[in-house]
């Protein structure tokens, strides 16, 4: 009986973390790809979550103070992707560094990021 | 010179890995002059190790640049802080801290161990020797520390500027020393499972060492959310990086074992469950300073190597298989003694905040190595962001600061649920009447009046805990109440420094929240002259200002604030462009007060003058660090060695068989004056 209580009380507790992990989930789960393999998906990451790894397109850096927005093309070889970002520039991004852009695809095949995370290789090797 | 510290740690790993063997074949064919002989091969190795680890320093304090290591991460111009805090700013210097730390740690055990757990010793020694061999292996093949260059650079590379700050000096070795000291309870665990001597012996082994691990995680972990909020710009203290949450997971796992381990101490209770916390935090230890190191889990703190690899996984599997296998096999020797049999009482207060506290660290690390197993097994690289840790971990959190509220009130086993509910009632009308103003004050968010209610309640409910005990002592003593407060204070330290904890995490879960929600954020940029307004703050550019100094280029922005029409304070944030390096940094300015924190980031410029700023104010973020300061001290309470008054009852004596078990010293007391007739005056 008394077994039974705890073992009720214990299932409840798992059921509810296993409902906040998977609504969680849901919401921030995206996508890992590179900039080859967002464009060649295109048509199917209309409107997913994506993280999208590439190297800043040397030249395609625009960066208006005044409106704060941020626009650049992401490359990986051949395969270009233009970013659009609105708010400042992040400290370490450079022309022909890794960057990690957070966001969605649009319809015109434009990424309105909502975050760019600077990989610099390490915080801890200089380069 | 490189020559002698590496050929000190070739020698370290022959003698390390003797003894490891020594031992091992000492304690099980009972030979005494093998053990001897161990024990001189762990005092060696920690000698050369030391050696080793004296060696790099002088050859970073003398700019010797010709050793790769001391040419990466130190310069000309570093000062001698930097150049000393630089033995743990690389990879291979901070394995070599690691396993001098190690080292170290197994010589203050066998030095100090002399008579109690005699025979757990020569065990626990095999294993430490064990661990540290496996560091000593990585240092001589992959992770050399002495790495001589072909040529002598004129000077260093320097450390990188954003790791210049104080956070330096302690966040690391914090980190590291905590990882390392859960080293010493797993030892003993696995000593006690290899020699069956599975009574009570290796937990009282091991409290001072999970304890001291627990405190030195802890800290490291605040001071690394502190270092990110004042250095790294970007408003936050914790990001749900993979290398923060391999700090926090060990953590909260020692936390869940501090709280079993008194339930088996005193009641012979979930003891299978104790042992797999400890292996576990020292697995999760050994795998957080993996991730720190390679590349499968992108993170800001990466030092971006991978031919260490294999040696990890290689020693993972070892530790991991090794140790679930031998508690699997002594499974039967771990009885419990007795059953949770009240639901309003200590220990089911403990085993559901031990539910929850594993409960977190297992959905952590889910979400922290999904990354990596999506792409291995799916073939699609999926991450989490941190709304998925936020989600789970906030109500999870808040959960566990309740039941340490609950728990404090609850004495082992005995009481009744009606003078459970007297000791609630104040704290619980206080707390009430607090939620209902800040609803009529125009607080409507749901998580907020949650919280509202939970933390002050849990507060309350620990002073008014400690009040009553207080006025108990005072009672049974008639002192004066600060004499007897004090006189209580002292004499169970274990007791109120847990007590302090619990406040702390009460106080830092307040700045979390309130941080957390209730924070704004704004990117605005300003023409000089130019203002803007956030949360009753105006904020006036007045323009910028470019400085010239030796070693980098500074750039600031006067920034005026006013509250209303009244000037308050001028901020002046910053970008330093460094010589030596690409990257720039930013040194954000901020303001604190006990309320909130302005936060002002110079995000860029334009040619006209036209400057960029992110703007953010943080209600009770100070509150985070106060609670941190708290917790220190809290930790050291319960920590100062030397506990006072007669240990736990073992569980087989008829002390513990008996429902009624006396929680700690203060209540024998008590009840020894309570049979002394006249000792009340």
């Amino acid at each position: 009986m008394r077994k039974r209580r705890y073992l009720v009380g214990g299932i409840i507790i798992i059921l509810a973390i296993t409902y906040l992990a998977y609504t969680g989930f849901r919401a921030s789960a995206a996508y890992y790809l590179t900039v080859g393999e967002t464009v060649a998906q295109a048509s199917s990451l209309n409107g997913e979550n994506l993280r999208v790894n590439g190297k800043i397109a040397a030249g395609s850096v625009v960066n208006d103070i005044s409106t704060l927005t941020l626009k650049f093309d992401m490359t990986e070889g051949e395969k270009r992707l233009p970013v659009v970002y609105k708010g400042p520039m992040p400290d370490n991004f450079r022309a022909d560094t890794d960057v990690v852009v957070e966001g969605h695809l649009d319809s015109s095949g434009v990424i309105l990021a909502d975050k760019i995370l600077t990989k610099c290789p390490s915080k801890y090797v200089p380069q | 010179m490189s020559a002698i510290g590496y050929g000190a740690l070739f020698l370290a790993l022959v003698a390390s890995l003797y003894s490891t063997f020594a031992y091992a074949f000492g304690s099980k064919g009972k030979n005494p002059s093998l053990l001897v002989s161990a024990r001189t091969g762990l005092v060696l190795s920690c000698v050369l190790v030391t050696l080793a680890v004296l060696v790099l320093l002088l050859a970073l304090i003398s700019s010797n640049f010709r050793i790769e290591y001391v040419s990466s991460y130190t310069s000309l111009d570093t000062s001698l802080a930097y150049r000393l805090s630089a033995l743990w700013a690389g990879n291979e210097g901070s394995l070599l801290f690691w396993a001098w730390l190690t080292s170290i740690f197994a010589a203050i055990v066998i030095f100090t161990r002399r008579d109690k757990n005699r025979e757990l010793v020569p065990y626990a020694s095999a294993v430490m020797m064990f661990v540290l061999a496996f560091f000593l292996l990585l240092l001589v093949s992959v992770a050399n520390p002495f790495h001589q260059l072909s040529f002598t650079p004129s000077d260093g590379r320097g450390l990188n500027p954003m790791l210049e700050n104080p956070g330096m000096i302690f966040h690391p070795p914090a980190l590291l020393a905590g990882y390392v000291g859960l080293t010493v309870p797993f030892a003993f665990a696995i000593a006690a499972l290899w020699s069956r001597k599975l009574g009570n012996d290796w937990l009282g082994a091991v409290r001072s060492w999970a304890l001291l691990a627990w405190l030195l995680l802890g800290v490291g972990n605040i001071i690394g959310a502190w270092w990110a909020y004042v250095e790294l710009g970007w408003g936050g203290y914790w990001a749900w990086d993979p290398v923060e949450n391999a700090g926090l997971m060990p953590w909260l796992l020692v936390t869940a074992f501090l709280h079993s381990v008194m339930i088996q101490r005193r009641r012979g209770m979930f003891k299978v469950w104790t042992m797999a916390l400890v292996i576990l935090s020292f697995d999760l230890a050994i795998f957080g300073t993996f991730i720190t190191r390679s590349g499968v889990l992108s993170s800001v703190h990466s030092f971006g190597l991978s031919t260490m690899d294999p040696f990890f996984w290689v020693f993972m599997v070892i530790i991991f298989l090794g140790s679930l296998g031998f508690l699997f096999s002594r499974k039967a020797g771990l009885k419990s003694e007795a059953d949770v049999d009240k639901l309003v009482s200590r220990e089911s207060s403990f085993l559901l905040n031990n539910i929850l506290l594993a409960g977190s660290t297992l959905i952590i690390f889910i979400g922290t190595v999904f990354p990596g197993l999506s792409e291995a097994f799916g073939g699609v690289r999926i991450e989490v962001g941190q709304t998925f840790f936020n989600r789970v971990n906030a109500p999870l959190f808040l959960v566990i600061i309740l039941v340490a509220g609950f728990c404090t009130l609850m004495g082992w086993a005995s009481d009744t649920v009606k003078k459970y509910l007297r000791a609630m009632l104040w704290p619980l009308l206080i707390t009430v009447l607090l939620v209902v103003i800040l609803f009529v004050l125009g607080v409507r968010q749901g998580y907020a009046l949650v919280a509202a209610f939970i933390c002050p309640f849990v507060f309350l409910a620990i002073l008014f805990k400690w009040f009553a005990e207080v006025r108990q002592s005072r009672r049974e003593g008639a002192q004066n109440i600060l004499v007897a407060g004090a006189g209580l204070f002292w004499k169970n330290r274990p007791r109120y420094g847990g007590y302090l904890v619990h406040l702390s995490l009460v106080v830092m879960a307040v700045g979390v929240l309130g941080s957390s929600i209730y924070d704004v954020q704004q990117d605005v940029s300003l023409k000089q002259g130019e203002s803007t307004t956030l949360q009753g703050y105006t904020l006036v550019f007045g323009g910028l200002d470019v400085q010239e100094t030796p070693d980098k280029q500074v750039v600031s922005a006067e920034v005026s604030v006013y509250r209303g029409q009244d000037f308050i304070a001028d901020l002046k944030p910053e970008k330093f462009f460094h010589r030596s390096f690409e990257q720039p940094v930013t040194e954000v300015a901020i303001r604190s007060t006990v309320a909130e924190d302005l936060y002002v980031i110079l995000a860029g410029w334009d040619a006209d003058g036209t400057a960029a700023f992110t703007i953010l104010v943080n209600p009770l973020v100070i509150w985070l660090w106060i609670g941190g300061v708290i917790f220190l001290i809290g930790g050291i309470v319960a920590f100062w060695p030397g506990r006072p008054g007669v240990p736990a009852p073992k569980p087989d004596s008829a002390v513990a068989k008996k429902d009624v078990i006396v929680e700690d010293e203060i209540e024998r007391q008590v009840r020894r004056r309570r049979r002394k007739p006249g000792t009340r005056k």
